[in-house]
């Protein structure tokens, strides 16, 4: 099939459209099928896909604005390719566990449309391409967040739209920069990351240029002092906000980490190396120990979803195949991990109409099902090994031993922290005897719930145990992408005679930069 | 004794008038019919006003490009016909918008669709010259037209509204004419041309005259493109001003400023006089960032969208400081995609008009007339909100698109820093456009009677929003042939 992709992206948005004719009663079961056929369809692009080939694959390319070298231009390779599964199969079930039924056909329809976004940020090769769909992905969260929230949803879905936004513009400039020193460069207009990708940019240039992608990315992500929008956003967003908002949108930003900082600005890469990894440190560090202090399951679960996404940035800027390779199963590993967690609170949720870990104690003995999976999604959370937290954390903080050992012991620490509060909020809420009377008539999961979970926790142990099939392909591009920059830094250092900042840095990028670890001994 | 004077028709070369001509022999028409057959209804002169103006948008797509005619007063070059084409686009779509299914005072009269049409016929001579006297002929013809328009909406704040506009627009005259003056007097000519040629030669002194002249200019035109400080009418002009009339005078008027904008002031930025530059761009900027932290805090959606419209021509004074012929394109481009868009938003509150204001004491349409509109009014709530999230500059619609082409022409010419501002109201003004979508998607409902919404909606509004939307949302794929054809233009008239 020669236009998977475009049918993956654009088949979302004509169903939503459709959707508009559906009967507001059989809305949600038009969505599920639809979210069901895109994950079909992902599925099969996934068997389709040749594991071998490092390369970008199904790429398919038509002009939009040719004088000014903006394309439609798609494709994916090994990086992409678990995220859009992990996309389509997350809106799927999300879907699945839906409970509001409030004004449901609007919701529904919007997640259609923002599956549509998500796709389209992962599959895009074009800068402007790939910023269409990213701005587009906010203004369906907006909608969902701000119709559907707790009583202060507005302000959240403001805050979240106007802090992506204004970073996400900042990067816009970026963009057009690169592309206006690409024409420089040329004589041609590109916004093509494959052209960029191969346009060796002068050191300074690579620095400002990876500041200005770094503040789009990094709120998105959301680094340390940029993530204020985050607790918000989740504590005032309905489960199935929460759960797209955790397993796919913040993957879009160390995604662009990946896609765009890494490749383009390999040697600014390096240069920020450290004041990332601090960054990225306090942001485990910082969130966990908040996460300690919550009283709100959902809050808990939020910040550790944000600390999570800390060990992610460190593996992505670990710079050699084992940490980045980590990094990148480890966003999917986290994408179904904190999803799951989420539709857990709000299954909870839905039955006390409470996330206060004080209503609750000793559900273990009323709800055994419900604990269970509890429990083993949060194990995976934690990253005990064989489950699919575990390979992916694992990796990235082994990737970065090789570039600090310092910040990885640290960082590796913390993850005994994210156990003390993972499993604080585990006993508080499942062990000990039941103290509110009122919970004994709680009903465990239900036939819906459980059809929806059941695939998660298969998932999660499947990937824990024999993680190879995703792994493969992922290291593969990881491989070539690796050694792309390895060449371009080299490509640089023949520039430059007598700027000894830039040389330094060049020197250092070459040091870092290794495609395996084990390369002396091949 | 005076010599008799010789002149040959074909050296008078007439093709370059006929797109005025036909505008003012329609308004001409216009007043005979009245004359000769009274109370005809008013949708015949809708009809026949916009083929009139088709006939005019065809004869000006006939030109030939850099023409000159009428004793060389008369210049058909691309900027001159771009901006023709979209102020007869607009104009087109203006005016099916009298038919609405209320009836509103100023329609009644003939006189209102001749005035219309004798106020394109003056934006026409505006843009299609670089004679100072001629653009100061079509200046006013088209002011004291459209003063009239305004006022006969007939209600007291539409009296205040065209008497306001009228004394400043008297001032703005004034000014233009002493700016006039001082070129003159410096120059001894009255074509732009000219007179940058004999500046150029006399080496720019001295200075303090072309100084006044180009604060007078400045001026004059501030307050027909509503720059900041000389913006202070817009506001209570669009609020007195029926919606349809605001929209278009949001763009139409606007556009016919910027193309006398950039005949005046590019050749003295090109020139390297940088003050006229620099203050150009104190004010631009001035105009974006003021409006818009303005606009923030207004209760009425039809004075956030003055402010809003504001601030557009505050950004769009910016491609007329970088002035490289791809800002310049950039500009036209984003009128082109603007005019849909603002039109759009302006006929969303054309049809939920009422005779008497209902929410609120003061204001026709204030922030809570549509809260909870999705419920209630789906699909004219999701189309207000398409309209809000391209003015916001949201991929992929129109807006964006305009957008990017400026930044990226600031970029281009080492702007960074006016790029990366730019960037950021962009950001400040998705609150106030947000603001809205809050209300119509987050809020709960003020009220349940759906056609609140659409009391004034009848077949030709919804055509011309349906037109206007589709515009928007499928701009991504005609941006690039607009594009090209608009870069065409511009390369060819030297901009």
């Amino acid at each position: 099939m020669d236009h998977i992709l475009s049918v993956l992206i654009f088949l979302p948005a004509v169903a939503g459209i459709l959707g508009f004719l559906v009967d507001k009663n059989s809305a949600k079961t038009y969505a599920i099928t639809v979210a069901a056929i895109e994950f079909v369809i992902s599925l099969w692009l996934w068997m389709s896909f040749d594991g071998t080939n490092s390369g970008l694959q199904f790429v398919e390319m038509f002009p939009i604005v040719s004088s000014f070298g903006i394309n439609y231009y798609v494709g994916v390779d090994g990086i992409s390719l678990f995220l859009i599964v992990l996309t389509t199969f997350m809106t799927m079930i999300s879907l699945m566990s839906l409970t509001i039924t409030d004004n449901v056909k609007n919701l529904v329809l919007s997640v259609l449309f923002l599956e549509m976004t998500m796709v389209g940020v992962f599959v895009a090769l074009d800068a402007i391409l790939f910023y269409v769909f990213w701005e587009l992905s906010l203004v369906p969260m907006l909608y969902i967040i701000g119709a559907w929230g707790g009583p202060r949803r507005v302000y959240a879905a403001i805050k979240f739209f106007l802090y992506t936004f204004a970073g996400s513009l900042i990067m816009l400039v970026g963009m057009l920069v690169m592309a206006y020193l690409y024409y420089e460069a040329t004589g041609v207009w590109s916004f093509e990351i494959t052209e960029w990708h191969k346009f060796v940019l002068p050191f300074e240039y690579q620095l400002w240029l990876f500041a200005a992608f770094f503040i789009g990315f990094a709120i998105k992500v959301p680094m340390f002092p940029f993530h204020t929008w985050l607790p918000y956003a989740h504590g005032q967003a309905p489960t199935i906000g929460s759960v797209i908002l955790a397993a796919v949108l913040l993957k879009m930003g160390t995604y662009g980490f990946v896609r765009f900082s890494l490749p383009m600005f390999p040697v600014a890469s390096v240069y920020f190396i450290m004041p990332i990894a601090i960054l990225s440190l306090i942001m485990i560090v910082y969130t966990a120990m908040v996460a300690y202090a919550q009283k709100d399951i959902k809050q808990v679960i939020a910040y550790s979803s944000v600390s999570h996404m800390g060990v992610i940035m460190l593996g992505l800027f670990a710079m050699n195949a084992e940490g980045l390779g980590g990094s990148i199963f480890l966003m999917i590993s986290h994408g179904i991990v904190s999803g799951a967690l989420f539709m857990l609170v709000g299954v909870i949720y839905d039955r006390k109409h409470t996330k206060l870990m004080s209503e609750f104690g000793g559900l273990a003995s009323v709800m055994p099902k419900y604990a269970t999976i509890f429990g083993i999604m949060l194990m995976a959370s934690v990253g005990l090994p064989l489950t699919i937290g575990f390979v992916g954390e694992f990796l990235s903080l082994l990737g970065f031993y090789n570039v600090s050992h310092t910040i990885t012991l640290i960082a590796g620490l913390t993850i005994i922290l994210g156990a003390v509060y993972m499993l604080t909020l585990y006993k508080k809420t499942f062990f000990g005897p039941v103290e509110h009377e009122e919970n004994r008539k709680l009903l465990d999961l239900n036939k819906v719930e459980m059809a929806s979970l059941a695939p998660l926790v298969a998932v999660v142990i499947w990937l824990g145990v024999y993680p190879k099939p995703v792994l493969e392909p992922i290291d593969n591009s990881v491989k070539s992408l690796l050694s792309f920059m390895e060449e371009k830094t080299e490509a640089l250092e023949t520039r430059y005679d007598n700027s000894d900042e830039a040389l330094e840095a060049i020197e250092e990028a070459k040091n870092i930069i290794v495609v395996s670890q084990n390369r002396e001994a091949e | 004794m005076l010599e008799p004077i010789n002149v040959s028709l074909e050296s008078l070369n007439l093709g370059t008038l006929t797109p005025m001509l036909i505008a003012i022999c329609g308004a001409l028409a216009i007043l005979i019919i009245d004359l000769i057959k009274k109370d005809l209804d008013k949708s015949l002169y809708v009809m026949l006003g916009i083929l009139i103006l088709a006939v005019d948008l065809g004869s000006v797509l006939g030109q030939q490009v850099n023409v000159r005619g009428f004793f060389d007063v008369m210049l058909m070059d691309g900027i001159a016909i771009v901006s023709q084409v979209i102020i007869l686009v607009g104009s087109i779509i203006f005016l099916p918008l009298a038919l609405g299914k209320k009836r509103f005072h100023e329609y009644k009269y003939p006189e209102y669709f001749a005035m219309f049409l004798f106020m394109v016929a003056g934006l026409q001579f505006m843009v299609a010259t670089d004679n100072l006297i001629l653009i100061f002929v079509g200046l006013e013809t088209a002011s004291l037209a459209l003063y009239t328009l305004i006022a006969l909406h007939n209600r007291e704040r539409s009296f205040e509204a065209a008497i306001k506009y009228f004394t400043m627009g008297a001032l703005a005259a004034a000014f233009y004419a002493l700016g006039s003056a001082i070129l003159y007097a410096l120059t001894g000519s009255v074509e732009i041309g000219q007179i940058a040629q004999a500046l150029g030669d006399r080496n720019f002194e001295p200075i303090v005259l072309i100084l006044a002249a180009a604060i007078f200019m400045i001026g004059a035109l501030g307050f027909k493109l509503s720059m900041v400080p000389f913006h202070t009418w817009t506001p209570d002009v669009y609020e007195g001003s029926s919606a349809p009339l605001a929209g278009y005078m949001s763009i139409m008027p606007k556009v016919a400023g910027f193309v006398v904008a950039i005949r005046l002031f590019e050749f003295m930025i090109q020139s390297g006089i940088w003050w006229v530059h620099d203050t150009l761009m104190v004010i631009a900027v001035l105009t974006m960032v003021l409006a818009n932290i303005t606009a923030l805090v207004q209760n009425d959606v039809k004075r956030m969208l003055a402010f809003s419209s504001i601030s557009h021509a505050g950004f769009l004074m910016l491609a007329i400081v970088i002035g490289t012929t791809k800002a310049n394109s950039a500009l036209f481009l984003y009128f082109a995609l603007f005019m849909f868009t603002n039109m759009g938003a302006f006929t969303m509150l054309w049809i939920s008009r009422h005779k008497s204001n209902k929410f609120h004491n003061r204001y026709d349409h204030p922030f809570e007339k549509f809260a909870g509109m999705i419920r209630i009014q789906p699909v004219g709530a999701v189309i207000m909100a398409l309209f809000m999230l391209s003015l916001a500059g949201i991929p992929p619609f129109s807006l964006f698109w305009g957008k990017i082409y400026v930044i990226s022409a600031a970029v281009d010419s080492h702007y960074i820093t006016l790029a990366i501002i730019m960037a950021l109201n962009s950001a400040i003004a998705a609150y106030y456009y947000l603001k809205l979508i809050v209300y119509m998607f987050l809020k709960d409902p003020a009220q349940n009677d759906g056609t609140a919404y659409v009391k004034n909606a009848s077949k030709s509004l919804q055509t011309v929003i349906g037109i206007c939307a589709f515009v928007t949302l499928a701009s991504i794929m005609f941006v690039g042939p607009i594009l090209d054809t608009i870069t065409y233009m511009m390369q060819v008239s030297g901009f």
